[in-house]
This record gives structure tokens, sequence and C-alpha cells, in this order.
């Protein structure tokens, strides 16, 4: 029997960190108790965050390093969340493509372990630089996508419940993120710099990249890769889903400028 | 010791005097002819639970199939000794390949141990997930939660399919 389509929604407008995080976790819910019935749907949204800084399910919100770096982190101008996700602190912005798979890793016969889900978008994200801008990546004993030991181009942390799938990858697409970067360690690794599609891409200049440019052809490598159709949600449709997407798209809009650099720290 | 005891149990009547400490009868809180059964149970989630019905505590590991199956455990989130569970509850997490997996409550109960050496050593449950690996013991309330999950064979199957 064939499986469903993966329905992928693409947001225009950079998204507030914590009303994206309610987004996800709603749609675990639905999917938690439309699978009784067999007729939940998997689901992969893109899209960028405003300025955030996120920590993983390793670091306690009220513990005191952690209160100290978001206060640090809110001053300069962006949002700070704790998650439940694996992973250390990492920071998402414009310019870095967001990709949260909302799957489930049940649906295949045998179930998809966690360690062959991560290598599978770990293999996506591979491909996809490889022959979309001829960017070569290494193999890594750390989980994200590495240029060379001490060069990263994409991040991953994942929280799985019941099989489901929430949070996801980054992919740095332009090299406006890189100043915010600098404020931090970035997933607890001290000796690695990120770098940009921009800034390694064989196929394309720097002024041509942009984060919309690169949806299609993520979306078609996903689907190769998971062997699953790749279907673009209706938002105009019927439903909880989509409307629960609409009301966020909606929000985006009208939620004004966000800071384009880091505000300085005062002296 | 307590090999011994898994060991002996499938046996019918059994003397557990010898597993007191050498005293008088007085002090004995089993019959010297009682049972006591060890019963191993799996859940579709892949915890599995190690119920012994003279201490009323089950203990809750992850099998070798889940920590196979999850890469090397790098962190791991244990429930508080004292919190009170319901089966199916979240009862902790494990950290690996930056993905977090919820565990969860194979029986209610309250939740009497947790493994320490987790904290230090989280590659113990990579190590030996069903033995030094072990998460947390949880005295059980209801005892036939325990009977109505499935059995190695079972789970076995369940692994397969």
């Amino acid at each position: 029997m064939p499986l469903p389509p993966i329905l992928y929604h693409f947001f225009r407008s950079p998204l507030p960190y914590a009303r994206t995080l309610a987004l996800q976790e709603r749609i675990h819910a639905l999917q938690l108790a439309l699978r009784r019935s067999q007729s939940h749907q998997d689901i992969l949204l893109l899209l960028e965050h405003r300025p955030v800084y996120t920590t993983g399910r390793r670091q306690i919100a009220s513990s005191p390093e952690v209160l100290a770096e978001e206060q640090r982190l809110t001053e300069i101008g962006a949002d700070f969340v704790t998650t439940q996700r694996g992973g250390q602190i990492t920071y998402h912005g414009p310019g870095q493509l967001i990709g949260y798979p909302l799957i489930d890793l049940g649906r295949t016969t045998p179930t998809i372990g966690i360690r062959d889900y991560i290598c599978k978008m770990q293999t996506v994200l591979r491909r996809y630089l490889s022959e979309s801008h001829g960017i070569v990546s290494v193999p890594s004993d750390n989980t994200g996508v590495f240029l060379d030991a001490h060069t990263k181009i994409a991040s991953i942390g994942v929280q799985v419940r019941h099989r489901l799938t929430t949070h996801g990858f980054g992919l740095n697409i332009t090299p406006e993120i890189y100043p915010w970067f600098d404020q931090i360690v970035a997933c607890g690794l001290a000796d690695v710099r990120q770098t940009s599609i921009a800034a390694v891409s064989t196929g394309k200049t720097s002024e041509n990249v942009t984060v919309p440019g690169e949806i299609d052809g993520l979306v078609g490598r996903w689907g190769k890769v998971f062997e699953r159709d790749m279907e673009k949600l209706d938002v105009a449709r019927e439903g909880e889903l989509a409307e629960m997407i609409r009301v966020l798209e909606q929000e985006a809009q009208y939620a004004g400028p966000w800071s384009r650099t880091p505000d300085s720290a005062s002296p | 010791m307590f090999n011994a005891v898994r060991q002996a149990s499938r046996t019918a009547t059994l003397v557990r005097a010898a597993r007191r400490p050498a005293a008088t009868a007085s002090s004995l809180r089993t019959f010297p002819s009682v049972r006591t059964l060890v019963t191993k149970r799996y859940t579709q989630d892949h915890e599995a639970v190690v119920f012994d019905d003279s201490t009323g505590l089950g203990t809750v590991t992850l099998t070798d199939y889940a920590q196979s199956s999850l890469g090397d455990v790098v962190f791991v989130e244990l429930p508080t000794v004292g919190s009170v569970v319901e089966q199916g509850d979240q009862i902790g997490a494990v950290e690996s390949v930056k993905a977090a997996s919820d565990i969860y409550a194979p029986v209610s109960g309250t939740v009497k141990e947790i493994n320490e050496n987790l904290n230090s050593q989280p590659g113990l449950l990579n190590k030996s997930p069903e033995g030094d690996g072990w998460l947390c013991k949880i005295e059980v309330s209801k005892a036939e939660e325990v009977t109505e999950l499935m059995t190695e064979d079972a789970y076995k199957e369940h692994c397969q399919s």
C-alpha cells in the first residue's frame, strides 16, 4: 500500500520562534489524535525565523548559565527560547532555511529508527548541496553537515515522541547570519565556524542565492531520499492544519521589522 | 544474589529463607515456602520492565533494539524520585545524534530509585541497556499492568515486523 504524500509549506515571512514552536506542538497533538484512525498526515514546514537563540533539552532554563545567556542575547535584539530538542545552543534567523519535518517514523515497515532518520536528513542536505551547488561536504562524527572539520553549513536538532518528529534542521543560505552566530559557541563546538551556500556555491554567485530559491530543490531531494511523494499543502483548504498555518502566516506578515544585525552591547 | 533469584524463579514452591539474613523466624516477612516471581515484559516503545513481586519493584530499562536504533547516547533525563506516574506517562528522555527521544512509563506507580550512574556515564545505556544501563525502579501500583505487556517472544516478533 503506497504511503501518503508529505505535505509541505514554505512560509513567506520570517516567523517568530515561540509561535512556530506552538504550531509544531499543535500539529504533533493533531497527528497523535488522528493516528488512531490512521488519518494523520506527514508535514514538512520550511521557513526562516526572526533572530532567535534556542537551547536544547540538556540546558535547564532556570540554571544561572542559561539565564545569563538569555539576558545577554536578548539585549542584542534576538529572542531566546529553551526547547526539548536534542543538541545545544544555536542561532536561527533570516538567511537560514529552517525545515521542520513533522513525520511519523512508524509509518513505514520497519519503523525508521532515530539514527537512521538523522542519517537520512543529513543525506538529503548533503546531496542537495552537492547536486544543486557543487558543494562537497565531509562525513563527520558530529551531527550536522560539515565542509571540513571546522566549517559547518547545516545543523540538526530533533525531538521524537511516540515516533512523531518535531524540530529539524537549519541550512545556512546567506552571510547575514554570521554576526549573530559570532555571539555564541554554537552547538558546543568551539573551533567550528559557520559558512553559507552563498559563500561556497559553485553554481551561483552569492547575490543570486536566496532562501526562496532553495525550496523546490530541497523538497525534491527530501522526497527522493525518503521515497515519498511531496505535495504542496493547499493553505486555502478546509481543516485544522491549513487554518493553523494560515493564521501563523498572517501574524508573521503583520509582525513588523526585526533587527538586521545584533545591537551593539551597551558600553 | 539477584541472579540466583532470577534463575530460580520458574520453579514452583521454593524456600526463600536463604535470601533473608539468618534471623529468627519472627523477623521473616514471608512464609518460608512462598514463591517469588520475577517477570520481564516489553512495551511497543521498546522499554522493558523486570518486575519482582517480592519487592513490588519494576526495574525499567530500554531494550537492546532501542539502544541500537538510537545510536550513541550522550544524555539521559530521568524522573524525580518520588514522582507518581501512570502507565504511558513521559518519564524522561534519551539524547543521541542530536535527537531527544522521550521514554514512557511501562507501568503505573511511584519512582523509587533512579540510576544516577547514567548522569556521568550515559554510554552505559548502549553498553548494557538491560543491565547496568537500567533507568529507574518503580513501585508498581497495578501488578496486572505488568502481565498485560508483551512477553519476550511477542516482543521479538514486534521488532521484526
